[in-house]
């Protein structure tokens, strides 16, 4: 999987989300969940079965939200495309380092700051995991209890989602200024070291999917 | 021969702020020299070095009045070296690569500098290593790689060795001085004043954004108002010289004490 | 358990790698001890086993009586106050004052002592003049004074610190230097994880070295520092002063400023160079 274009990565990832809504719920939202969940389970860099985890994690608290708003009825098809973008994501961070997706833009043509864009915000999330840990370790070790019950928890929230928040938002600054110093200027003409191999099986592929996802738009349009 | 680093009557104000973190600054930098910036925090010694770097008001906004003339390129080593990480770069050698990457050079022309750079920093056997497996001070130094395969006329250190252990710290200064004995022009921002005797040519004492000491190192280091209470204090060794109340001037390195004593 | 804290041959792994190796040593009140090594040596995982955030492989960690496998770190806290690196970035209250209240009411202090404790960690840290400011309009090295000021408020019978004078230029070294230094007069024992060895031969008296997960040495620093070149093998340098009493043969190898200048002065006077 990880040997992929990551371009054909990243459309997949895409792809998936938009065929959710597109097609009809709730067989189309299911079908596509499914997907998402199988390409999830794949053996790959991380055990499949915690990635999934953590992908159904997350969706969990939107199904909660949703029953609330719609219940039942409208919970499943909402809660499974959701899900299936939720997994989508989770499973790109999961399959494709941000190196390999800039890699492949630079060598695509696309301009640098686009590219670090893209790979910032895949980026911001292993170091803002690895961050939190770090937080979590030093506020306990100052008395702060993170088991317990729903109160304890609120509060351990509170020390720990500001400094989470505010050293976050400065070290974005810095990495800004940083990636100056080190030539990532607007309008930089990034050299590619080591483009990735893209085999025309794979851009066939990646236009199949854009192209069938634009024709069911419009054969559910009409 | 031109400076290829000269400011003149540098006030600068960061944005939203009323006082300048410059003030009225005055210095030329030369080629094959190392000058060490020093003074407490806030002085102004990183301003100076992100102003050097056209960081300053370019990315971080801010009023500059006088001018800062550069000839050649200039490249920066922050305090932070974990920020400066590219994040997008799987090994350290593709972090290495990666400023000259930027730089838009051929391959070849960039392998060529990484290697020279990752056997210069002492780091090669790190270079198959994913930089986020790397310890504080193994990136510090894999960062400076990264710095010196940009092959820039003026090396910018912010605290270079402040992550490293003795031995590394070490290590690096004497990278340093040979960088300049092979015409590089350098400035350093450090709080290792021991290191300074046998590292540094010239030292600027920064206080409240202005030079308070501009000159040789043994002529500023053996300044006794280093020694008051908010100042960055001299040498270690020149410190015990007058705490014994031996007599002025100090001698600020062992060896230079043990000459004293014969 | 008569002692502050003591490690019984401990042993941490995790996976094919061992980071500490039957690692045995043990602290009273009031001692002030160097932890020192190369990097990678296993430092940080000390650390992480005496706050709790870690369990030993095999072996005992006891901080007093208490086995630390048995308590989380919460609990922990009330015994051992910890600096870790970039401790400048924990805080999180609206004023300093708050945040090195934190710890002391975290774990149970009654509310009346809360104050107290705070204001004395506030002035030991020497940052009575910035303690209603909110702790992110303070610069990095004035936080990192803040969030020693929280572990000292907790008042607890051991320091762990993992280089607390990392960053921080020399007003703000003597500041901590004297805090701790008062801590460990009151029976606070000290361990300080450091590079800086000038700080470590002022501030403290005894250097455990850790090398590839063993225990390598434990002396007084003043022994391990006369080892002098033969620090490099440890990844040390001896500091400027204990070098100037190694050159200067200097009864005793003194490496404490004071002590050193007065070696230093009575050598002149006999050299009859003042």
């Amino acid at each position: 999987m990880r040997f992929l274009h990551p371009f054909t990565l990243f459309t997949l990832a895409v792809a998936l989300p938009a065929l959710a809504w597109i097609l009809p719920a709730p067989w189309g939202a299911a079908g596509t969940f499914a997907v998402a969940m199988a390409l999830l389970l794949t053996p790959g860099a991380s055990p499949g079965w915690r990635v999934a985890r953590t992908a159904l994690l997350t969706a969990a608290p939107f199904w909660f939200f949703l029953y609330l708003l719609h219940g039942v009825g409208g919970m499943v098809p909402t809660g499974l495309r959701l899900s299936t973008m939720i997994a989508s994501f989770v499973w790109l961070v999961a399959v494709l380092p941000p190196a390999r997706l800039v890699e492949a833009m630079v060598a695509a043509g696309w301009p640098v700051s686009a590219a670090f864009l893209f790979s910032a915000t895949l980026q911001a999330v292993p170091a803002l995991r690895e961050r939190a840990q770090r937080l979590v370790d030093a506020q306990r070790c100052r008395g702060l209890a993170t088991r317990g019950g729903p109160l304890v928890r609120l509060a351990a929230l509170r020390a720990l989602a500001l400094p989470l928040v505010l050293s976050a938002l400065h070290e974005v600054d810095e990495r800004a200024l940083a990636l100056e110093t080190r030539g990532l200027v607007p309008g930089a003409r990034r050299t590619a070291l080591a483009p990735p191999p893209d085999h025309w099986s794979e851009r066939v592929l990646r236009w199949a999917l854009v192209l069938g996802c634009a024709a069911l738009v419009i054969w559910r349009v009409a | 021969m031109t400076a290829p680093l000269a400011l003149r009557g540098v006030t600068y104000r960061y944005p939203a702020n009323q006082t300048p973190a410059l003030r009225e600054v005055s210095l030329d930098v030369r080629r094959g020299e190392v000058m060490a910036l020093i003074g407490s925090v806030g002085a102004g010694a990183s301003t100076l070095l992100l102003v050097a770097g056209d960081l300053a008001p370019r990315v971080m906004g801010g009023e500059l009045t006088g001018t800062v003339e550069r000839d050649g390129r200039a490249a920066l080593l922050l305090p932070t070296p974990w920020t400066q990480l590219s994040g997008m770069a799987f090994s350290v050698h593709d972090e290495v690569a990666f400023g000259p990457a930027n730089l838009g050079w051929t391959r070849e022309r960039i392998s060529a500098s990484v290697e020279r750079a990752l056997t210069r920093v002492d780091v090669a056997h790190l270079r198959d290593r994913d930089p986020t497996t790397l310890s504080g001070g193994e990136l510090q130094r894999v960062i400076f790689a990264g710095i010196l395969a940009m092959e820039p006329d003026v090396l910018l250190l912010d605290e270079p060795t402040a992550e490293l252990d003795p031995l590394a710290a070490r290590s690096i200064w004497g990278l340093i001085r040979s960088l300049a004995q092979g015409g590089m022009a350098v400035v350093v921002a450090t709080s290792d004043l021991d290191a300074l005797p046998d590292m540094a040519d010239r030292v600027a004492w920064l206080e409240a954004g202005a030079i308070r000491a501009l000159g040789p190192a043994a002529d500023v280091l053996i300044d006794p108002a280093l020694e008051a209470p908010a100042a960055p204090g001299s040498t270690a060794i020149a410190r015990v010289w007058r705490v014994a109340g031996l007599r002025e001037p100090p001698p600020l390195t062992v060896s230079q004490t043990v000459e004293r004593l014969r | 358990m008569s002692e502050t804290l003591d490690l019984a041959t401990v042993t941490y792994a995790y996976g094919e790698h061992v980071a500490l190796r039957d690692v045995s040593f043990s602290l009273r009140a009031g001692e002030r001890v160097a932890l020192v090594g190369h990097t990678g040596a296993g430092k940080s995982t000390v650390m992480r086993l005496i706050t709790g955030l870690l369990r030993p492989t095999a072996g005992t960690v006891w901080v007093g009586d208490w086995d630390t496998s048995e308590r989380r770190p919460e609990e922990l806290a009330h015994r051992v106050g910890s600096l870790f690196q970039h401790a400048d970035q924990q805080l999180f209250a609206r004023t300093v004052r708050e945040d090195v209240a934190f710890g002391p009411r975290a774990t149970g202090v009654p509310a009346a002592d809360v104050a107290s404790r705070v204001t004395r960690a506030l002035a030991a840290a020497g940052l009575e003049a910035v303690a209603e400011e909110h702790p992110y309009d303070l610069p990095p090295p004035e936080r990192k004074l803040a969030a020693l000021a929280g572990a000292l408020a907790l008042e607890p019978s051991l320091l762990v610190l993992d280089e607390p004078t990392a960053g921080l230029d020399r007003p703000a070294r003597g500041r901590v230097a004297a805090a701790l230094t008062e801590r460990a007069a009151q029976g606070t024992a000290l361990l300080v994880i450091t590079h800086d060895l000038d700080f470590a031969a002022e501030t403290l008296d005894r250097g455990l070295v850790l090398d590839h997960g063993r225990i390598v040495h434990d002396a007084p620093l003043s022994d391990l520092l006369a080892l002098g070149d033969g620090l490099e093998a440890l990844g040390l340098i001896a500091p400027p002063l204990s070098r100037l009493s190694t050159a200067l043969a200097l009864p005793g190898h003194p490496i404490r400023a004071r002590e050193v200048a007065s070696a230093l002065a009575s050598v002149a006077a006999r050299n009859r160079v003042s």
